[in-house]
């Protein structure tokens, strides 16, 4: 399996722990013997004096033996939980390297459950690893060698029962195996009822929807029991099947044995020696059994996991470092979702953004307007035509340093847990209080801030839910000023703003962030009507372009549009 | 960044009945938790007692089997054929009866975990679409998760595993007491002894154990939490390069997990040693005081022959071995319990009420609204609404104006009872919400929220979302009206385009037609919309001013935006600031008054202000 490599750098902690298991196999197969010295020699022989002496080295092994054995799970515990601590975080990392398009594909719950459900099954998988196998190991064979050892028949009556063992083994194994893929599939399907109802909880009592809710959860809920029901049946006739062998195979020992017993050729001792070390063997390969279940639920989780580490990056950036972010042209890209051939969002736009300037896209919804913006950020490429920056494709660019020149500020504003100067900081780590006040006030943020019971500390609870929505697209822009970006891009994100406020807004930007490109996509025309040019995009495709004036004048669609918000005479829309 | 749950605003809200639950630390009542978890097992009765009759077959069968190998080489060493092969024939049946009993017990171990784990979980999912609003405001959703699938996983391995050992364990305890009782009851003293011992230093680890396994499920939440927040948020990771930032964070919370883990297996491991460890104290005890004993003159009546104590130690370590078992699955039992803790604090959250019990017909109701006096504020101390007083006549419709933050959006959340009102009363129909049953009460509106909600359901389903049993011409028939035809028409699959989880590829415009569709369909008695048309362009709003018109023709609507167009032909409009209704009246009333909303509306007429 790939993902052993994560073991690796913990080999020292993977290989001690079998070796001081050896130690508490020792101690467990030492410890018998002086007990029955005790017992024989002592007691019986009313010794107290050796019972205290045999009693004490007892203890003694005993006590290496449980020392052996706790650091036995120590190493292992150090081993698996380094390991699954190192996968948890590659993961993670390749899960925030994907394109938006990959995690669409994975879908977040899917993903989620493979971050945190799928790790720690790997974990256990590992930690019962080290320490099982190695032990049954030991023990099956430690047992064959010493049955040989007693007389060569028992070992051809090993030779019979063993490969029926095995071949039972694997049989029901096969069966349940592909079953564990589908446990995980459903416990899948059942995270993501959760997700929508813990996420959408408002939705789901405003239209009075719990008990539907709770029917859909009780299905999945009911499929995953079935499935692993399923398993579990399966399972189950394992253990009893590899019993009625290992107990044949003791009938037949005493059997056999006994005919020897009787023709003088064998000891009476050595069929009970032969009892204890068949049961020893067959128990092992058991255990190996069990364990053959959790190898199966790991490949499953492992399937699930090397999935994601092994999904490349869409999109990569170049090795070209953007120092600086000029002129953004758009030759004739078209532009379609990945898996939406013939569905073009965009089509063959030509348009050249210069340094500093303002401009504003404007257009239905669905028009293309985020799509737009998605591909000069590359959150997607352009499926026809070249976009350039600074007059080379932006594919050149080093992906890190072309974003870091970029601040977008997203329709939806997703804030995090952590404080409200967190939350801005975020956009700039390195930011001083100062600057984080400085971009709050002219998101327009601080006023409403400062009111907050404790003010730039306040925590945000859950995603911002204490917040209305034009707070928390202010927070969203302050957390985009404080980058101080080159192009700032602001995807109707003040769509919640009251138009005072998106006013004082807006003018507070031109004056505080000179020389920045600024990219606005908006609905009201009235917000965008000081831009240096307006785009319109109808349909996917450059309707038109210019400022307002030349627009009211040369453009249909865009006097469409004027007319629609300034309905029964010159009254705007807000 | 720091802890959630120390957000004072948590603190203030959180309910339930075993007061803050901040102390996460502090052990906890570990005899409740059990008995709770024990009446999951008592609901899977019939699994239960099976799995209890095969135990004790198992273990009768286990004790039986040694004692019939043991006749049968003895009478080997006699060479009684004739015997031997009867007790072969004896030894074979019970081998044979032996896997019957084992795979009843498999099966019906598995029957019980699953058992307990779905109705668990079936609990939990019923409680959680119960909570209060609040409490998803509240709490980090990635760690109300992580209690519903690892808390309760973790409940299922150890039921499944250690159940069946736990009774079996429990049978060869008492078996084996009454049989050393029998034999001596002064080494009987001395083995319980050490029992008593054993049970000492368990709990004494055990103190210590809970709490890091108490805080590894906690961490784990944390964790949880993270991935939930980054893997949900990541657009906007993207957005600002933070990726690699992300994956920094979330490796030192990982690391702490890993640390925590790592000290909760250690105290776990030495469990089984440690207990191992005092049995053989006891073994060497029990040899001692027998040994002296059977130094007694036989006249003596504590003497006890030395075949007694062969005896007897071997009963003795019959005795301490099923105690050791259940020592070694003690990690996995406290990880359970640990898990149950937490499962459990959700279920004894505070749940939504049902609401009054005064009847009403949601289809019935005309649409009379009065907010009297009402005060109300998330925070203690923090009103957001101080007094808002508003009339509102069956049929009206009024559109509520403000400021981002003056509370508009509270005035939704308080009538639609997500929170509860602080002071003075809301009525519908001249009943107070507070005697109206929640269901009848969400029922007779309908609200269009400006963060769309969409289920991972087909186009239909998500449209007639508040009406289920709706026919494919009304679903169809309220797209049209929302004007969402258009573009589900032209998407491949039409009305069945199965929505990924969030919406997918729809642009946030499309979404809020989708939930438009749906207060559509619902055709409630009363409509709310807050900002339900921000990210719908203007062109398209204006197609839907029509429909939005019919919409709200003949029921009370609450409209919230703050495009004055949408608002315009409102009956009443009413401006909020700071909590307080300051003007209301008609468009034109207002703008002659030349006060807020003048302004407001001034500054969109002039396109920037300043």
């Amino acid at each position: 399996m790939k993902l052993l490599k994560f073991l690796r750098p913990y080999w020292f902690w993977a290989l001690l722990t079998p070796l001081s298991m050896i130690g508490e196999v020792i101690a467990d197969l030492a410890q018998p013997k002086l007990m029955s010295r005790l017992v024989n020699e002592g007691v019986l022989a009313a010794d107290q004096q050796l019972i205290l002496s045999i009693g004490l080295r007892m203890l003694l092994i005993v006590f290496l033996g449980g020392l052996a054995g706790t650091s036995c799970s120590v190493f292992a515990s150090l081993a698996s939980q380094n390991f699954a601590c190192d996968l948890r975080k590659e993961v993670f990392r390749s899960a925030m390297s994907l394109s938006f398009q990959q995690t669409d594909q994975f879908t977040t719950g899917s993903l989620i459950t493979r971050l945190t459900n799928d790790i720690t099954q790997m974990q256990h998988f590992v930690e019962q690893c080290l320490r099982m196998f190695v032990r049954s190991g030991m023990m099956f064979l430690g047992g064959i060698v010493m049955m040989l050892s007693l007389h060569s028949k028992f070992g051809l009556m090993l030779l019979g029962a063993l490969p029926i063992q095995i071949l039972l083994m694997g049989l029901i194994l096969k069966k349940a195996n592909p079953l564990y893929a589908k446990v995980q599939k459903r416990l899948d399907k059942l995270n993501n009822v959760m997700q929508e109802n813990v996420n959408g909880a408002r939705m789901v009592k405003a239209f009075v929807q719990e008990e539907r809710e709770t029917e859909r959860f009780n299905q999945a809920n009911e499929q995953l029991t079935e499935t692993n029901l399923k398993v579990a049946y399966i399972v189950a006739r394992l253990s009893p099947l590899l019993s009625i062998i290992m107990n044949l195979s003791v009938v037949a020992l005493i059997y056999l044995g006994g005919l020897e017993v009787m023709a003088g050729k064998m000891q009476i001792g050595t069929i009970m020696a032969a009892i204890t070390y068949n049961t020893q063997v067959l128990h092992s390969v058991m255990m190996v059994s069990m364990m053959f279940q959790s190898i199966a639920r790991g490949r499953a989780s492992a399937k699930r996991l090397t999935e994601v580490l092994n999904t490349t990056p869409a999109i990569e950036g170049g090795t070209l470092r953007a120092d600086s972010l000029g002129e953004i042209t758009f030759e004739n890209v078209s532009f379609h979702y990945p898996g939406f051939e013939g569905r073009e969002v965009l089509k063959n736009i030509s348009l050249t953004i210069k340094k500093g300037e303002n401009l504003a896209i404007l257009g239905a919804t669905g028009a293309g307007k985020s799509s737009f913006i998605h591909l000069i950020t590359r959150f997607y490429d352009a499926t026809e035509g070249r976009l350039l920056i600074n007059g080379r494709p932006v594919a050149e660019y080093d992906l890190h340093s072309l974003r870091e020149r970029v601040a977008v500020v997203l329709q939806k504003s997703e804030l995090f847990s952590g404080s409200v100067a967190d939350n801005i900081r975020w956009g700039n780590p390195d930011a001083t209080d100062e600057q984080i006040i400085r971009a709050a006030k002219i998101a327009q943020a601080h006023e409403f801030i400062s009111k907050m019971p404790e003010g730039y500390e306040t925590m945000i609870a859950e995603k911002g839910a204490s917040l209305s929505g034009g707070q928390k697209q202010r927070l969203s822009i302050a957390r985009a000023l404080v980058r101080k970006p080159e192009l700032l891009i602001l995807d109707d994100s003040t769509s919640a703003l009251d138009l005072a406020t998106e006013g004082k807004l807006r003018a507070a930007i031109q004056k505080e962030m000179e020389g920045t490109t600024l990219i606005t996509i908006a609905q009201r025309i009235a917000s965008v009507k000081e831009c240096d040019r307006i785009a319109v995009l109808e349909d996917g495709g450059l309707a038109a372009i210019g400022d307002h004036e030349t627009l009211l004048r040369e453009s249909a669609v865009y006097r469409d549009i004027d007319q629609s918000q300034t309905k029964e005479g010159g009254i705007q829309n807000g | 960044m720091a802890e959630p749950r120390q957000n004072p605003a948590m603190q203030a809200i959180r309910p339930g009945r075993r007061g803050p639950v901040v102390e996460v630390e502090k052990p906890k009542d570990l005899k409740g938790t059990l008995k709770r978890l024990l009446r999951y097992l008592g609901k899977t009765k019939r699994s239960f007692i099976v799995l209890m009759i095969a135990t004790l077959l198992i273990t009768a069968a286990n004790l039986l089997a040694p004692a019939l190998q043991q006749k049968a080489i003895d009478a080997l060493s006699g060479s009684l054929i004739k015997q031997m092969l009867l007790m072969l024939l004896f030894l074979g049946i019970t081998y044979l009866f032996h896997p019957i009993f084992t795979y009843l017990q498999g099966i019906f171990s598995a029957r019980l975990a699953q058992g307990v784990v779905r109705s668990m979980r079936k609990d939990l999912f019923a409680r959680l679409v119960k909570l209060p609003i609040r409490y998803t405001d509240s709490h980090n959703h990635g760690d109300i998760m992580s209690r519903m699938t690892n808390d309760v996983e973790n409940i299922s391995n150890s039921i499944s595993t250690s159940v069946a050992s736990l009774c079996s364990a429990v049978l060869m305890v008492v078996g084996c007491f009454i049989i050393m009782v029998l034999y001596s009851p002064l080494l009987a003293l001395v083995s319980t002894l050490t029992i008593g011992l054993t049970l000492l230093a368990t709990t004494f680890i055990t103190k210590f154990m809970r709490r890091f396994f108490v805080r590894q499920q906690r961490i784990l939440g944390a964790v949880n939490g993270q991935v939930e927040e980054m893997v949900s948020g990541y657009r906007t990771v993207v957005a600002y390069n933070r990726q690699q930032k992300a994956v920094l964070h979330f490796n030192s919370t990982s690391d702490r997990l890993k640390k925590t883990a790592i000290f909760a297996n250690i105290f776990g491991g030495c469990m089984g040693p440690v207990m191992n460890f005092i049995n053989n104290v006891g073994f060497l005890l029990i040899a001692i005081v027998g040994g002296y004993l059977a130094s007694l003159s036989p006249a003596h009546l504590l003497h006890i022959s030395v075949g007694t104590i062969q005896a007897f130690l071997l009963y003795s370590k019959q005795f301490s071995r099923p105690i050791n078992e259940i020592a070694n699955q003690y990690a996995a039992i406290q990880t359970a319990i640990a898990g149950a803790e937490r499962i459990f604090e959700v279920m004894d959250s505070q749940l939504e009420d049902q609401g009054g019990s005064h009847s009403m017909d949601p289809k019935a109701v005309k649409g009379k609204l009065s907010f009297r006096h009402v005060k109300f504020g998330y925070l203690p101390k923090k009103p957001v609404l101080k007094d808002f007083n508003l009339e509102v006549e069956a049929g009206q419709k009024i559109a509520i104006v403000g400021a981002t933050g003056s509370g508009k959006t509270t005035i939704v959340n308080l009538l639609t009872r997500f929170y509860d009102i602080d002071g003075g009363d809301i009525l519908i129909d001249d009943i107070s919400i507070r005697d109206l049953p929640r269901a009848d009460l969400r029922r007779s509106l309908a609200i269009v929220l400006q963060d769309t909600v969409l289920f991972s359901d087909t186009i239909a389903n998500n449209i007639s979302y508040g009406r289920p049993d709706a026919t494919m011409e009304e679903i169809r028939a309220a797209a049209e009206t929302s004007g969402a035809d258009r573009f589900i028409r032209r998407l491949k699959d039409g009305y069945d385009t199965l929505l990924t989880e969030g919406g997918g590829n729809l642009s946030q415009g499309q979404r809020q037609l989708l939930n438009i569709s749906r207060a559509i369909l619902a055709d409630p008695s009363i409509l709310i919309l807050d900002e339900a048309t921000s990210s719908v362009d203007t062109r398209t709003e204006m197609r839907l001013q029509s429909a939005m018109l019919k919409l709200m023709e003949h029921r009370t609507s609450l409209v919230i935006a703050h495009r004055l167009s949408t608002i315009r032909d409102a009956d009443k409009i009413i401006v909020i600031e700071d909590g307080r209704i300051v003007e209301e009246g008609s468009h034109e009333t207002l703008l002659a008054q030349e006060g807020t909303y003048f302004r407001l509306y001034q500054s969109q007429f002039a396109g920037i202000a300043t």
